[in-house]
């Protein structure tokens, strides 16, 4: 049986998280999911589980979106990442793509968050 | 007395922060450069603390545009520069289209537009988020001690207590810094109250 796939989503507004996660959960409603409102609890609450995908905002108290992305990498080199910000400048997009997460802008919309995490399954299969 | 839930709170600090986060790519384009942004600040105060508050940052006598918008909510918005910085700011905007002798003449009206940008680009995508109609007036342009604007716009009601939602950005490359702030009085916010939780709603 496969393992359950596991969601982190970080971001320091509880309404952008609500939203995420009620479109993640309305496509996979067996996904765990997890969520974090700063960089460091992120840290803390993954230390310990696998994560396979992960939403991260960029302009959050403390650690900072894309600084997280990389830390995260560490512990979690497959998962599949997409920065979720409000911040739509090029310069954060090549940032991004430089650092191999995906770029998501803000408002988040499902239309978004399913292509990415069929992006997800693609390079998956 | 005004009292928000946290919910409330957390949007209306979101919608600033998508808002900004416009804004901030409209500015980056004008002056060919990355806008760096700080998370928003959501806060009721009176006018007074809220000048208080930006004058500790430094800013004593600051240059800004601000609009007036109307709608379902209403209120104002104001971009803020340090006075100096905000000549900086202008010229690097344009340079490239004027003559440095027809310079003194265009700052004004380049800076007016630069605020105009950016404010509507705020409100404007607040607005469709909250699928609201909101107008803005025409920019205003303001020069002098932060002090004497913020009063001067309001000075009869300097005391009462006012939403107050604050992002401040920086152009690193050029070490100017600035902010945009919305002031939203107690009827503005009820209304805004209820087109955040219609907008919540559907959440």
């Amino acid at each position: 049986m496969a393992a359950v796939t596991t969601v982190l989503i970080v971001d320091d507004s509880r309404l952008s998280r609500m939203m995420i996660r009620t479109f993640i959960s309305n496509a996979h409603p067996d996904w765990s999911i997890v969520e974090a409102s700063n960089g460091q609890e992120a840290l803390e609450k993954t230390a310990a589980c696998p994560v396979h995908v992960m939403t991260i905002d960029l302009n959050m108290p403390g650690i900072d979106g894309l600084t997280l992305a990389t830390q995260l990498r560490e512990h979690h080199p497959t998962a599949h990442m997409s920065l979720i910000t409000a911040n739509i400048q090029d310069s954060v997009r090549q940032r991004a793509a430089a650092a191999g997460v995906r770029f998501i802008p803000k408002p988040v919309t499902e239309e978004h968050i399913l292509a990415f995490l069929a992006g997800m399954e693609t390079r998956h299969d | 007395m005004i009292s928000l839930t946290e919910l409330q709170r957390d949007a209306f600090t979101e919608l600033l922060n998508i808002g900004m986060g416009r804004a901030a790519a409209a500015l980056s384009e004008m002056v060919s450069e990355e806008v760096m942004l700080s998370v928003p600040f959501v806060d009721f105060m009176s006018r007074h603390d809220a000048s208080a508050l930006i004058q500790e940052k430094g800013s004593e006598r600051i240059m800004a545009v601000s609009q007036a918008f109307s709608g379902l909510f209403w209120g104002d918005t104001m971009l803020v520069f340090p006075e100096t910085k905000s000549l900086e700011l202008v010229r690097s905007f344009i340079q490239e289209s004027f003559p440095l002798e027809d310079m003194t003449e265009m700052e004004q009206e380049a800076f007016m537009e630069i605020g105009n940008i950016i404010l509507n680009s705020c409100i404007g995508s607040i607005a469709n988020m909250l699928h609201q109609e909101v107008s803005s007036s025409l920019p205003s342009l303001w020069r002098g001690a932060c002090t004497d604007i913020l009063g001067g716009q309001h000075a009869s009601d300097t005391d009462d207590v006012v939403m107050f939602l604050r992002m401040d950005f920086s152009l690193q490359e050029r070490s100017i810094d600035g902010y945009v702030m919305f002031i939203i009085d107690g009827n503005a916010i009820a209304a805004l109250q209820a087109s955040i939780d219609e907008f919540l709603s559907h959440v």
